[in-house]
């Protein structure tokens, strides 16, 4: 797996390549955790380019979830199907802050409409 | 042959380590790949065969006994099997799926797979079958 991060309308995104496992989530985990602590609303997880997701990946994804509930909410770019549905499966699909979109440019439209709220 | 019903069987142990995952997921990809199933078919059981051999290594604990993935295709279902020799330990079920980071395996197990079952090994070790029915149940 390989991280890479950058901003979207003012937004940390991180970037993921290859598959999240309970084997090197902890690494996702602490990168994300650096954003959380600098009082970030919202965090973008783009994961085009992630194959393969088990519970190691959803784990640290809920844990985001839990921090930023109070505050804002976690968004993912481009999820496969199958990663899709295991968001489904876990319950992580009816979330109301934790919000899928399809490319870059949705997620970018909806963190101007969070900005103006 | 006695064997004339089962297609192929295969196995691949690995050290109790979840960097370990990596590679029996090819492993799972690969024997998949031998049954025929679909690219979603073959993600579910790579999520569940993970999820077993994450607990599994949880379970070996030191000095690290080596976790065993046996995979067959008989009866028109591609079945893996996942032993690890530590203690023998129930999966958790207790923290449901939204809750936190333990608790989340067994119920993805039960999710995607057509059957799940969890076996406490003589001598200890614990032994978790997965079970995926074939598209062409013809084929063993």
């Amino acid at each position: 797996m390989e991280l890479s991060t950058s901003e979207l309308a003012g937004t940390p995104v991180i970037r993921i390549r290859g598959e999240i496992d309970h084997g090197n989530a902890s690494t996702l985990s602490t990168a994300i955790d650096d954003l959380l602590n600098t009082e970030q609303h919202v965090i973008i997880l783009d994961v085009t380019q992630v194959d393969y997701m088990d519970s190691g990946g959803i784990s640290v994804l809920l844990s985001a979830l839990r921090r930023l509930r109070e505050r804002g909410w976690l968004g993912i770019i481009n999820p496969n199907a199958n990663v899709q549905r295991l968001f489904q499966i876990v319950g992580l699909a009816l979330d109301s802050s934790f919000r899928v979109f399809d490319d870059n440019a949705a997620a970018e439209q909806a963190l101007r409409e969070t900005a103006r709220t | 042959m006695t064997h004339s019903h089962i297609a192929f069987s295969r196995s691949i142990t690995v050290q109790p380590d979840t960097s370990q995952l990596y590679e029996v997921r090819r492993f799972v990809e690969s024997v998949a790949a031998d049954a025929t199933l679909d690219s979603e078919r073959t993600f579910d059981l790579m999520v569940a065969v993970s999820e077993a051999c994450a607990n599994a290594v949880e379970h070996s604990g030191s000095p690290g006994l080596p976790v065993k993935v046996k995979a067959a295709c008989r009866g028109g279902r591609l079945v893996i099997q996942i032993c690890d020799y530590g203690g023998f330990r129930l999966p958790s079920t207790a923290n449901g799926f939204q809750r936190d980071h333990r608790g989340l395996g067994l119920p993805l197990m039960v999710a995607l797979m057509d059957e799940v079952r969890i076996a406490k090994l003589s001598g200890g070790g614990t032994k978790v079958t997965l079970s995926v029915k074939l598209p062409a149940p013809a084929l063993c």
